[in-house]
C-alpha cells in the first residue's frame, strides 16, 4: 500500500490546492502513481471537524489526515492528532519544544516525525549539529518532494548514525506535485490509528515516482 | 524575530473609504493599461477592484513587524462585477498577522483585509493583501 505521507491542501496559508483537485489529478495519473491514500498534513493547524469521507468514496483514494508542527528542532509531521494533543501543543507555535512533542505525541497516542531533515534552519541535521539528539524519534522523512539538490541525500547519514526508519512524501503544495514521493507499506492501512501502529513497527520505505513522471511527460 | 503583538487588533477596522462614481473613462484606461478586455460593455475587468485601493494602506498603531518587509501577493474572492455608475466602498482591517519559519529563517506576515460593497450593499469583492516581515 502506498501513501502520500506529506501534503498541504488550500487550507494551508501557502497552498492553492484543493483536495478534490488532488484526487483528480491522481486519478487521471494512476497508471504512473500508484498512490492509495494522501495523508493532509496542513501548515501548524488542526481542524476537527474536516470531513473527507464523500471525496474518499467518490475517488477511491484514502484520506487520512495529519499537521506539521514547528519546532526548536525543525518541522515534524504529527499523525494520529486527538482533541488532547492540540490542548496541550499550541499548534500555531512556531517555537514548540521538539523533545516534549515527540514524548507527548507518543504519550498520547500518535508519532511525530522530523519532515525533511536535510533542509537548513528547518531540519533536523542542523540542529543535531549542536544540541543533542531526541529521545524517541522512530522515523524521519529520508524522502521530500520539495526538497532542493542535497537536501535528502544529508538524511542518510543521519538515519545510518540513529537508526532511525524512512519515510517518503511529496510536500505538495501544488496539485501536480501529489504523490511525486510517497511511503511504501507492507501492512494494509485503513485509518489513521493503522497508520501510527505500522510507523512504529516498522515495515516501509520511502519510493519516488519522479523519473516514471519524467518518462511520460 | 518573534512577533510580539497584541491580538485585540486582529479584525479591527482601521480605514473606511468611499469612492467616487466609476466612471467609462476609467474602466476603459484600466482595461487598455492592464490588457485585460471588458467582460461587457459598462463592466470593468475583474481585477479593477485591485485599483479601489483605501486611504490608508496600514493601521496607524499596529507594532513594528521586523526590519524589511515586502508584497506577498493577494487573494481575491470576487462578488459582483463593477459597473459603471457603481460607488463602491471599502473597508479594511487586519485579518491576521502570524509567523512561519523556512529555510531562510522566521518570517512574519500580515493579511490585510479589504472588502469592497457597492451602493446596493452588495460584496464586490474580499481582497486579502499579504505583507512579509523578517
Amino acid at each position: 500500500m502506498i501513501l502520500d505521507l506529506h501534503s498541504h491542501s488550500d487550507a494551508s496559508e501557502d497552498s492553492r490546492a484543493p483536495v478534490e483537485t488532488y484526487l483528480k489529478w491522481l486519478t487521471r495519473k494512476r497508471d504512473v502513481l500508484p498512490i492509495d491514500g494522501i495523508v493532509l498534513t496542513e501548515h501548524r493547524q488542526w481542524n476537527p471537524t474536516a470531513d473527507y469521507r464523500r471525496l474518499e468514496d467518490q475517488y477511491g483514494v484514502l484520506i487520512l489526515r495529519g499537521a506539521e508542527v514547528e519546532t526548536d528542532y525543525g518541522h515534524m509531521l504529527i499523525y494520529g492528532v486527538t482533541d488532547d494533543m492540540t490542548r496541550r501543543f499550541d499548534f500555531a507555535n512556531v517555537r514548540l519544544p521538539a523533545q516534549e512533542v515527540v514524548t507527548g505525541v507518543q504519550q498520547l497516542g500518535g508519532i511525530a516525525v522530523p519532515c525533511h531533515p536535510g533542509r537548513p534552519t528547518i531540519g533536523l541535521c542542523e540542529h543535531y549539529d549542536t544540541k543533542p539528539p531526541l529521545d524517541g524519534v522512530v522515523a524521519v522523512e529520508a524522502l521530500n518532494g520539495g526538497s532542493r539538490r542535497g537536501e535528502n541525500e544529508r538524511v542518510q547519514a543521519l538515519i545510518d548514525r540513529h537508526g532511525y526508519q524512512a519515510v517518503g512524501g511529496s510536500d505538495s503544495h501544488l496539485v501536480s506535485f501529489i504523490g511525486i514521493c510517497a511511503t511504501e507499506f507492507d501492512a494494509a492501512i485503513r485509518t489513521i490509528d493503522d497508520l501510527v501502529a505500522a510507523l512504529y513497527r516498522g515495515g516501509y520505505r520511502p519510493v519516488d515516482f519522479r523519473d516514471r513522471l519524467k518518462k511520460v511527460a | 524575530m518573534t512577533l510580539e503583538f497584541d491580538r485585540s487588533i486582529l479584525g479591527t477596522e482601521f480605514d473606511r473609504t468611499a469612492f467616487a462614481p466609476i466612471s467609462a473613462e476609467e474602466i476603459r484606461v484600466y482595461a487598455a493599461a492592464s490588457g485585460e478586455p471588458c467582460p461587457a460593455p459598462d463592466v470593468a475587468p475583474p481585477t479593477f477592484v485591485l485599483r479601489q485601493r483605501g486611504d490608508r494602506f496600514m493601521p496607524a498603531n499596529i507594532a513594528k513587524l521586523g526590519r524589511v518587509g515586502f508584497d506577498a501577493g493577494k487573494d481575491i474572492d470576487f462578488g459582483v462585477p463593477v459597473r459603471v455608475g457603481d460607488v463602491l466602498t471599502a473597508v479594511s482591517t487586519v485579518h491576521d498577522i502570524y509567523e512561519k519559519t523556512g529555510r531562510s529563517g522566521s518570517m512574519g506576515f500580515l493579511i490585510l483585509r479589504t472588502e469592497l460593497t457597492n451602493q446596493h450593499g452588495e460584496q464586490v469583492a474580499v481582497i486579502d493583501q499579504k505583507m512579509m516581515f523578517r
